[in-house]
């Protein structure tokens, strides 16, 4: 319930995608790994990422956040190359209430339709931080922080995911799946 | 771009052997591309693994040869995202391939990797010297990781490289995006 509850007063008080604006944090390696821990929405849809994963057990375990980082660099090229995309923050507010809820439901689609899902909302956050990218003062180092920034969402989700070997740790995985969804619907309220 | 073939070095006022040494180490796009390369390079047999390093340092030397007689290259740097970029993918596919490909990708890497080391404005000699520290520490950093990757003993081992070498790929592909936008 903590968990829900802090999901929830974290998504009604901070403002969604924030860090997707091009305020503030831009530079190396730092700034990268700190961009996508300043937008909530994308911290709740990494998570998820990886908490599906986990829940779904091999290969999607590991497909999914091998999926995750490449597509999302499609997204990012679109973003880079000033290619428009509808709706982005919309999209990447949606992934969270999604992932969240197939978390929640215990939804277990056969793998291609996890990875096209988990693939398809990639697009969303990649042209969210290509966007970003061009003001980061050394694109390589910044582009790594924040790729290692996401890969740490997702085995941060993994890791709490894997409790869902044990039935009362397979209902916190639930639990926090709600949130996450939950969460989503808040930030969905604030960009739409 | 941070990491073109500009003069550069990577610690300022750390030039010749040093610097060199210190330039495929320090350097994010050169670090990128070693790391991806040992990544790809490790899920191969272990004789296709001593070829394709051998390989690495022959086209190495072969580019400091080409320095030595006055040769340059204006777009090293996107040669070695783009070695980065392809060595990603495919270590993150995961599949044991024909030795043939790696070393499509291994020894235009290296040569790139080298051409895009050249410091600026120092004496002939000097530059020779840089290109040998930068070849003794790219070589050893590919072997190393290539040894630390190579013939994983658990299944996350492999699972590890495979989300390792996805992430490099992303960063070298969204790095390219952008070298092509300037």
């Amino acid at each position: 319930m903590r968990a829900i509850l802090f999901f929830v007063l974290n998504a009604a008080l901070m403002t969604p995608a924030f860090a997707h604006g091009g305020e503030g944090i831009t530079g190396g390696f730092l700034g990268g790994l700190a961009h996508p821990l300043f937008g909530p929405d994308h911290i709740a849809a990494m998570v998820a990422v990886g908490l599906w994963g986990a829940f779904l057990g091999a290969p999607a375990i590991w497909l999914l956040p091998v999926v995750f980082p490449l597509v999302m660099a499609v997204g990012g090229v679109l973003g880079i190359l000033g290619v428009p995309l509808p709706y982005v923050e919309i999209g990447i507010a949606l992934s969270a209430v999604l992932l969240g809820m197939m978390v929640a439901l215990a939804a277990r689609p056969p793998l291609i339709v996890a990875a096209v899902l988990v693939g398809a909302f990639a697009i969303f956050h990649g042209h969210a931080h290509g966007t970003e990218l061009p003001g980061g003062a050394d694109p390589v180092a910044f582009a790594l922080g924040f790729v290692v920034a996401t890969g740490c969402l997702h085995l941060a989700g993994i890791g709490f995911g894997l409790l869902a070997r044990w039935p009362s740790g397979r209902l916190a995985v639930r639990a926090a799946g709600a949130a996450i969804a939950v969460a989503g619907l808040v930030f969905l309220g604030q960009s739409a | 771009m941070p990491c073109s073939a500009e003069a550069h070095y990577v610690i300022e006022g750390v030039g010749g052997f040093p610097g060199g040494f210190l330039h495929p180490l320090l350097a994010p796009a050169h670090s990128l591309l070693l790391v991806g390369l040992g990544l790809l390079i490790g899920q191969q047999s272990a004789r296709d693994r001593r070829i394709l390093i051998l390989l690495f340092v022959l086209a190495a030397l072969g580019a400091i040869v080409a320095v030595a007689f006055a040769a340059t290259a204006d777009n090293a740097d996107l040669a070695v995202l783009l070695a980065a970029t392809l060595a990603g993918l495919l270590a993150a596919a995961g599949y044991r391939l024909p030795v043939v490909v790696p070393a499509l990708i291994a020894a235009p890497a290296a040569a790139a990797l080298i051409l895009d080391s050249v410091p600026a404005v120092i004496s002939p000699s000097e530059t020779l010297l840089a290109l040998a520290g930068s070849l003794i520490a790219a070589g050893a950093a590919l072997f190393l990781v290539t040894a630390v990757t190579a013939e994983p003993q658990h299944q996350w081992q492999r699972i590890g490289v495979r989300i390792l070498a996805a992430w490099i790929a992303t960063v070298a592909i969204l790095v390219l995006a952008l070298r092509f936008t300037r």
